[in-house]
């Protein structure tokens, strides 16, 4: 296991060296003036260029590209070109509140997703098969903005149960950061308020960006009961007169859920790009509001500071959903 | 089914205790602004809109434009002498002002902010870089300033509330390798202005609180219920900042609202739209270094394709007002018998074909950056599209970003075949808009993204920018106006009437061009 281990590690090196290089080189390539964009308005074009100067930029791409790469290897990702903060800082301000958006829309896409498929699998070509399909087709293909003002509408502006943007109601005090989850941080600090006010502010959220993932989710265990269930052990088990539900919640389901666990993984990284949407629309302060405040100011250290953590949070993921799959079937250990 | 009365219970509690966490922003000494943020708080390294609103609130002026149609009102400054060659400039300081820690703001802070602006070097000091160095700025006693031009300068005045006056006291201990603090300044505060940061409150482009300051030296005798802090909350999606304004949460939002959203603030019962006539002008620009658009007749086929009637009456439902030249309609210089291009196809067909006889190839795809995401530039992109389709031109609509735009446009050859964009009142002068667009000395900026050349329009505007009295300069700008609208080198489309969404518990608004209307000081809240 260690050394299975090791070795993905060893393989994610390049894939992350090689990100990085292409997005520098991406941005690098457009024919964009960052010095023009930092000037400003009524600018003159003496200024454009002095600050074209001061920042480097009329340095060779190359020369540019070696010193870039030596920053982030001292994981330096240098300062925002606007709040000339350090974008390191910026980025652990804000990666808890997307880490915490990211794992509780998982997380509901695993509990809810995965029993849905289970329930669909065991009732193949019955109604409740018929509503997941149209279910996960919809859950899909509807646009996540536009599922988000529904939800907004509904539940804000006509029942005003939930709140309609944010992290947390003006005023709130928050507890001392420990692990960057309001919900864990109120938690720990027993401040049950805070943690009801964190967890309304995080349904709408987590919701929306939870519903691609768990029709997927939902799909992909359906599709593996239904291999599983024409087993030969899941027969005989029937024929014994095995209980059925635990039959079918403990052993055909862990034999299900491989395929929608290699999805989880993959559906990690689609979440992460994914809260740049959602975070945009509930003013979520996490890393993906971040990159579109960049893109828009064309932040561009910003921008690369955060394609690489993207890079790196999925890159991790992969290697534990490989893990995991090892622990569900120890055979895998071998081929992977 | 069936639902017991202690799950009923339960239910009932969990709806009700749903809505009590939910409560809305109704705090009467409170103001929650929906407005962005600028990307920077140094006042010396940004200007946009949000930055000139953070300002206003933030910061002091010598002097200030107040009201609409916007006055010079004396600020710190209690009154002003210009010699008779219109090059020294004497600022009388009042006496007593107080900076946010305290001290009292003399005229050696001013002269320190004024370099600091000119050392720092960005859009905010551009105006005054042709004309002013850092000795140039002094202090004869405490409460004196005097500025000495190198030249005589027609905007100048108009431009001295762009200087918010810095405290070094503050600054200087921040200060870093020689920047003035700017990197320090950035995510700081420290001025004079009514409301002074709370600085733990603040995170870049997401937030910032701001409080009262009771020891202001306007007082607060004419508002005695005045707002005592400030929250502000950018909203970056339109739908979200108009749905928090009708549920209470907001109390204004950024004036760029679309039109469906202005009709369903309109239709609430506690929110309003405020409508001001203000000084921003709706522009499309063609390169006028690549063809087709460095023949006049093709630029002209295009002027005449935009169906400005229609966008104005049936877009924008009348949020507008047209304007036919590069010069805002209620700006001293506008030349009142300029018609412009009107929408005419015909005319459009008529023109492109004599492009074509000169050779300008027409039919090539033509390129147009559209500004993200601001609902109507697409709106204005959408509908030019259709109408050039009808005539044979071939649109093809590109999203961009304002921050890309300004930096393609650095260099001509990066500079998009088209694109749409607004012009902000910064300084209130035609120098603002004309003097920057078309002058051939500010190529290399967005303002002059056409790539407009022609001497006759270089020396008028340069001729009325030394001049310094504005009835000898108001005939040049409009005969400027003139040769450029002949010259057909962009699309001049609207003045446009600010839209504002304001809860209806919000008193006192007061609007400004410049600024459009940010200034929370004279504000207060109803209960």
């Amino acid at each position: 296991m260690l050394r299975f281990v090791l070795r993905r590690v060893l393989y994610a090196v390049p894939s992350l060296f090689g990100l990085m290089i292409f997005t520098f080189l991406l941005i690098r390539i457009v024919p964009a003036d960052p010095a023009a964009a930092l000037a400003g308005d009524n600018a003159t074009p003496q200024q454009i260029a002095d600050i074209r100067h001061q920042y480097g930029f009329d340095r060779p791409v190359a020369e540019q590209l070696v010193l870039y790469i030596g920053q982030v290897l001292r994981l330096d990702f240098g300062e925002s070109q606007y709040s000339h903060r350090p974008v390191g800082l910026d980025i652990r301000q804000r990666l808890p509140a997307t880490l915490e958006l990211t794992f509780a829309a998982l997380l509901l896409a695993i509990v809810v997703g995965i029993p849905l498929g289970v329930v669909a699998g065991v009732n193949h070509n019955r109604w409740p098969d018929f509503v997941l399909r149209l279910f996960s087709i919809t859950g899909v293909a509807v646009a996540a903005f536009w599922f988000a003002i529904m939800l907004q509408l509904l539940f804000s502006m006509q029942l005003d149960w939930l709140p309609l943007r944010g992290r947390t109601s003006a005023g709130a005090v928050l507890p001392p950061e420990l692990t960057g989850s309001l919900l864990i941080d109120s938690l720990i600090a027993g401040r049950l308020g805070v943690f009801w006010d964190a967890l309304l502010h995080l349904i709408m959220p987590a919701v929306t960006l939870s519903l691609g993932a768990l029709a997927t989710i939902a799909r992909f265990t359906r599709a593996g009961v239904l291999d599983t269930m024409q087993k030969d052990f899941v027969l005989y088990e029937r024929a014994v007169g095995y209980p059925r539900r635990r039959l079918i919640w403990i052993y055909v389901l862990r034999n299900s859920v491989i395929a929608a666990v290699t999805q989880v993984g993959l559906l990690f990284g689609a979440l992460i790009a994914g809260a740049v949407v959602v975070e945009s629309i509930f003013d979520w302060p996490g890393i993906g509001n971040y990159a579109v405040q960049a893109i828009l100011t064309a932040d561009y250290k910003v921008m690369l500071a955060v394609t690489l953590l993207v890079g790196v949070v999925y890159t991790i993921v992969n290697i534990l959903t490989d893990l995991v799959h090892g622990l569900l079937d120890p055979r895998l250990w071998e081929q992977l | 089914m069936n639902i017991s009365r202690r799950e009923f219970g339960a239910l009932a509690a969990t709806a009700l205790a749903f809505r009590a966490t939910c409560a809305a922003a109704s705090d009467p000494s409170v103001f929650v602004t929906g407005m962005d943020l600028p990307a920077n708080l140094d006042p010396a390294q940004i200007l946009d809109v949000q930055s000139t609103q953070w300002g206003l609130n933030a910061y002091d002026n010598l002097y200030r434009y107040e009201g609409n149609p916007a006055e010079m009102r004396p600020w710190l400054a209690t009154e002003h002498t210009v010699s008779a060659d219109g090059l020294v400039w004497n600022f009388k300081l009042r006496q007593g002002v107080k900076f946010h820690d305290g001290s009292e703001l003399t005229a050696d802070d001013v002269v320190y902010t004024v370099q600091r602006l000119l050392a720092i070097g960005r859009a905010p000091a551009a105006p005054f870089l042709p004309i002013l160095k850092a000795e140039s700025i002094t202090a004869p006693d405490r409460y004196t300033v005097r500025f000495t031009l190198a030249q005589t300068y027609g905007p100048f005045f108009g431009m001295i509330p762009m200087i918010a006056v810095v405290n070094p006291r503050v600054i200087k201990p921040h200060e870093d390798n020689g920047d003035w603090g700017a990197k320090w300044m950035a995510s700081n505060e420290a001025g004079s202005g009514a409301y002074k940061l709370l600085p733990e409150s603040y995170v870049p482009l997401e937030k910032a609180d701001l409080e009262k300051y009771d020891d202001h030296f306007v007082g607060w005798s004419d508002n005695a219920q005045a707002i005592k802090k400030i929250e502000w909350r950018p909203a970056k999606v339109t739908s979200t900042r108009v749905l928090a304004l009708l549920n209470g949460s907001l109390d204004m939002t950024d004036s760029f609202l679309p039109v469906d959203q202005v009709e369903r603030i309109d239709k609430s019962t506690n929110a309003h739209v405020a409508k001001n006539v203000t000084m921003r002008l709706l522009v499309i620009r063609m390169n006028n270094t690549k063809p087709p658009f460095d023949n006049i007749n093709a630029r002209k086929a295009f002027a005449h394709a935009f169906n400005y009637g229609g966008f104005i009456d049936e877009i924008v439902k009348g949020n507008a007002v047209r304007d036919p030249v590069p010069i805002p309609n209620n700006m001293w210089g506008f030349p009142k018998d300029v018609t412009g291009y009107d929408y005419d196809l015909a005319k459009a067909k008529e023109y492109l074909a004599k492009a074509a006889a000169d050779g300008a190839p027409v039919k090539r795809p033509i390129e147009m950056h559209v500004q993200q995401p601001l609902e109507q530039t697409v709106q204005a992109s959408q509908l030019f599209q259709s109408d050039l389709a009808s005539i044979g031109v071939d649109l093809k609509l590109v999203n961009d970003t304002f921050a890309n735009l300004v930096s393609i446009s650095s260099k001509a050859e990066t500079t998009p075949d088209m694109w749409i964009h607004w012009v902000s009142a910064y300084y209130l002068d035609p120098d603002n808009w004309i003097g920057q667009m078309y002058d051939s000395r500010y190529h290399g900026t967005w303002k002059a993204s056409c790539w407009y050349t022609n001497p006759q329009v270089d020396a008028l505007l340069s001729k009325a920018r030394f001049t310094i009295d504005q009835e000898g300069r108001a005939p040049m700008y409009e005969q400027a106006a003139k040769i450029i609208v002949a010259d057909s080198p962009d699309i001049w489309i609207y003045n446009m009437i600010e839209v504002c969404g304001i809860s209806n518990r919000v008193q006192g608004f007061k609007h400004c061009p410049v600024g459009s209307g940010g200034e929370v000081r004279w504000m207060h809240l109803s209960a």
